[in-house]
């Protein structure tokens, strides 16, 4: 078994990988990553995922429905990290699938995958108590700036995390951005990962203060100059985990269930087959401890073909969850408590 | 002395710490501490002595409750942004405001378009339908001006936390399950609670000395029950647990670091270094911070923009020299706004006027800290 194996075998444990290997783990992704483009080509059958922020047993929750990879090849649209309890297995066992199969997984850029936002959202804070520095937060946010922007399947499904940008009429524009850099304040590359569409005509002003709203026109438009079927995009919750939009040419794809533990919300999985049919997998939030969870899995597929949504209501499995308590695989990794010393605390990102 | 609509000021990692060095800094700190030491050993439900303002501003707050439950949520599809019925209810405290300001007792009719505009902010934003520390700040603020115009009287401050304050985070509740107020800078688990500070302020502060109840006693559900009734800190913690799932090891981290602290009086003087930092000393809530004619700003200037004050875009000039390093915080990035941003961007940045969606977005420079 090789080293990075086991190291797959260990972050799927949820535990940790020491600093010496995170900072091995990034370097040979950074070296993968610089060679895929701003848009990666993707093969169907891939199975499309939003948004995981951190919540590392819904993940594996994911992979349970999904197919565990490289079984299923993934695509994942970004913001891996903050928010949750464990951005950093998150990210890290990810990224590790990414060295070991390269062909298998595509990770393409959140606007949480930015130094920016994550010493505001948790993912810094997160390193510096899980590592007691700031160096894995460093290494993971060089390896964020050689994520792709986005990605075709097949030439006909594009996958961004946010959005459009006025900026931008073609994918073959995007193409031209200098991606590997600090996510921008504005300007194309912001747009694609800030960006939501809404029920407006034409470009809107984002409420989150980065990026634009857009329209069913201005969506409608794209994907016809672009000979595309669909958009897929993270970014935004959407309740029954995944939203089509504007005569299902884009859709929100959402997979992190009960965000902030409080949302109860369900979260979804897009699977593509090789002939770009959708299904839509909808699943909850793991259930943690030594708990039989009856974990119900309705799913809910679609053809392009025929445009409607099929509803197959699938058998309720049961899942046995037996997960330990993250301070038993912690305490070897939790530096000083941030609280209990005034100077970090003064001193914190 | 003319009163003025107060405005936004601060965006800059410059004016920040300006700000910081302030009096009007200084005042709030002051303030923080004052209503901090008065509740020091009491109950929620202890006598304090209420003077005519105490009442009347309950009043007040009794009517902001009722603008709530006369504005229940709509149909919202959007299903991320909030409840829009939350505007409603923002523009009918807005139109209210006035109105109710005016039955405070002693307080000049000239002073009231300045600091209504404090309660006005303190219940969320109207734009992005959510809620955090910033707002609460605001609340605070709002007391500080009732206080400095003699509405509120150095003998109330005991009641103006048990009783106003805490009528005023009830109210907050009722908003934010409501509504569905988003988290306004959320830092997920990473944060004490997803919406105040204050009440963790201040309930460490009652429970300071207490005789047998430690801060680990957070995890007994029973005591949890008990106690929520005589104390913020346990009404916030049965909150919170109500509306999560999972254990608070999980949801809260920090608040499960706390719990290991050995008394409450290092719970309390930590709360009071944490607000200055996590609070008064963070970019993403200061530039929200309101000044006014008492609460002064003299600081350096916003460089002026044909941005709207209000507009979220908001921005001005600020180009970094380049320190090279790509990627290292400590180096390679031009630090703005408190928060890094590569050096390149912020000059390119400088140089746009206008963005090609053939609208402005405030254009040169920096910006405050988006939303997500």
């Amino acid at each position: 078994m090789s080293d990075l194996d086991r190291q797959i075998e260990q972050l799927t444990r949820c535990e940790p990988i020491s600093e010496e290997q995170v900072k091995r783990l990034c370097m040979k992704a950074r070296e993968i990553l610089i060679e895929e483009g701003n848009v990666q080509v993707v093969d169907a059958p891939v199975t499309i995922c939003g948004d995981i922020h951190g919540q590392f047993f819904d993940l594996m929750e994911l992979f349970k429905m999904g197919g565990f990879c490289p079984d299923t090849n993934y695509l994942f649209m970004g913001d891996f990290v903050d928010r949750g309890f464990y951005s950093v297995e998150t990210f890290l066992l990810l990224l590790a699938l990414k060295v070991r199969y390269p062909e298998r997984i595509t990770l393409i850029r959140g606007n949480h995958e930015s130094r920016q936002i994550t010493q505001v959202y948790g993912f810094y804070d997160e390193c510096q108590r899980k590592y007691g520095s700031s160096n894995v937060w460093r290494w993971c946010c060089e390896v964020f700036d050689y994520l792709a922007l986005g990605a075709v399947v097949d030439g006909r499904v594009f996958c961004v995390h946010g959005g459009l940008s006025p900026n931008l009429q073609g994918i073959d524009q995007i193409r031209a951005i200098d991606r590997k850099q600090e996510v921008p304040h504005d300007g194309p590359m912001c747009d694609l990962l800030w960006s939501d569409p809404d029920d407006i005509q034409g470009w809107g002003l984002s409420p989150r203060g980065a990026g634009f709203l857009f329209g069913a026109d201005i969506t409608k438009t794209f994907a016809h100059n672009n000979a595309i079927d669909l958009i897929a995009r993270a970014h935004q919750l959407a309740m029954e985990g995944f939203k089509l939009m504007f005569d299902q040419t884009i859709v929100t794809v959402w997979s992190a269930p009960n965000y902030c533990y409080r949302c109860g919300n369900v979260a979804s999985i897009l699977e593509l087959d090789e002939h770009l049919a959708q299904e839509y997998k909808v699943f909850s939030h793991a259930t943690v401890g030594a708990v039989v969870s009856f974990n119900s899995v309705v799913r809910f597929s679609m053809t392009r073909l025929s445009r409607g949504i099929r509803h197959r209501r699938q058998t309720p499995a049961f899942h046995f969850t037996f997960i330990s308590s993250p301070f038993i695989s912690f305490k070897f990794h939790f530096g000083p408590s941030k609280f209990l010393d005034p100077f970090m605390v003064l001193g914190g990102g | 002395m003319t009163y003025q609509k107060p405005r936004k000021a601060i965006l800059s990692k410059e004016q920040l710490e300006y700000f910081q060095q302030s009096n009007t800094h200084k005042e709030i700190v002051s303030y923080v501490e004052t209503l901090n030491e008065s509740v020091v050993g009491s109950k929620l439900t202890d006598d304090c002595s209420t003077s005519k303002g105490v009442t009347t501003v309950l009043e007040l707050l009794d009517e902001i409750e009722k603008i709530a439950e006369e504005t229940p949520p709509v149909d919202n599809a959007a299903s991320r942004f909030g409840n829009p019925a939350f505007r409603t209810f923002y523009d009918k405290v807005s139109e209210k405001s006035a109105s109710l300001h005016a039955a405070l007792p002693g307080l000049p009719a000239e002073t009231i378009p300045e600091i209504s505009v404090y309660f006005d902010e303190a219940w969320g934003s109207r734009t992005r339908i959510d809620y955090g520390s910033g707002m609460e700040l605001n609340f605070l603020c709002w007391l500080f001006c009732l206080e400095r115009l003699g509405v509120l009287l150095e003998s109330d401050h005991k009641a103006i936390v048990l009783r106003i304050f805490w009528r005023y985070i009830k109210i907050m509740r009722i908003l934010q399950s409501t509504y569905w107020l988003e988290p306004a800078g959320s830092h997920g688990v990473w944060g004490l609670d997803d919406y105040h500070f204050l009440p963790f302020l201040y309930g460490s502060a009652q429970l300071r000395g207490h005789k047998y109840i430690k801060p680990k006693a957070i995890h007994d559900a029973e005591i949890v029950e008990e106690y929520s009734q005589y104390y913020m800190y346990f009404a916030c913690i049965e909150f919170i647990n109500s509306i999560k799932t999972a254990s608070l090891r999980w949801h809260s981290p920090m608040l499960d670091d706390i719990s290991a602290v050995k008394t409450w009086d290092k719970v309390n003087s930590g709360m009071i270094k944490m607000y200055l930092a996590e609070v008064l000393g963070k970019l993403p809530v200061i530039q929200h911070f309101l000044f006014g004619s008492i609460l002064t700003y003299d600081g350096p200037e916003l460089p002026k923009t044909d941005a709207s004050e209000d507009d979220a875009h908001r921005g001005h000039a600020h180009a970094h020299p380049d320190l090279g390093g790509a990627g290292q915080r400590e180096v390679g990035w031009g630090d703005c706004c408190g928060i890094p941003v590569p050096s390149v961007f912020a000059s390119a940045a400088a140089n746009a006027k206008t963005a090609e969606g053939g609208f402005k977005v405030a254009g040169p420079g920096i910006r405050p800290v988006p939303f997500d």
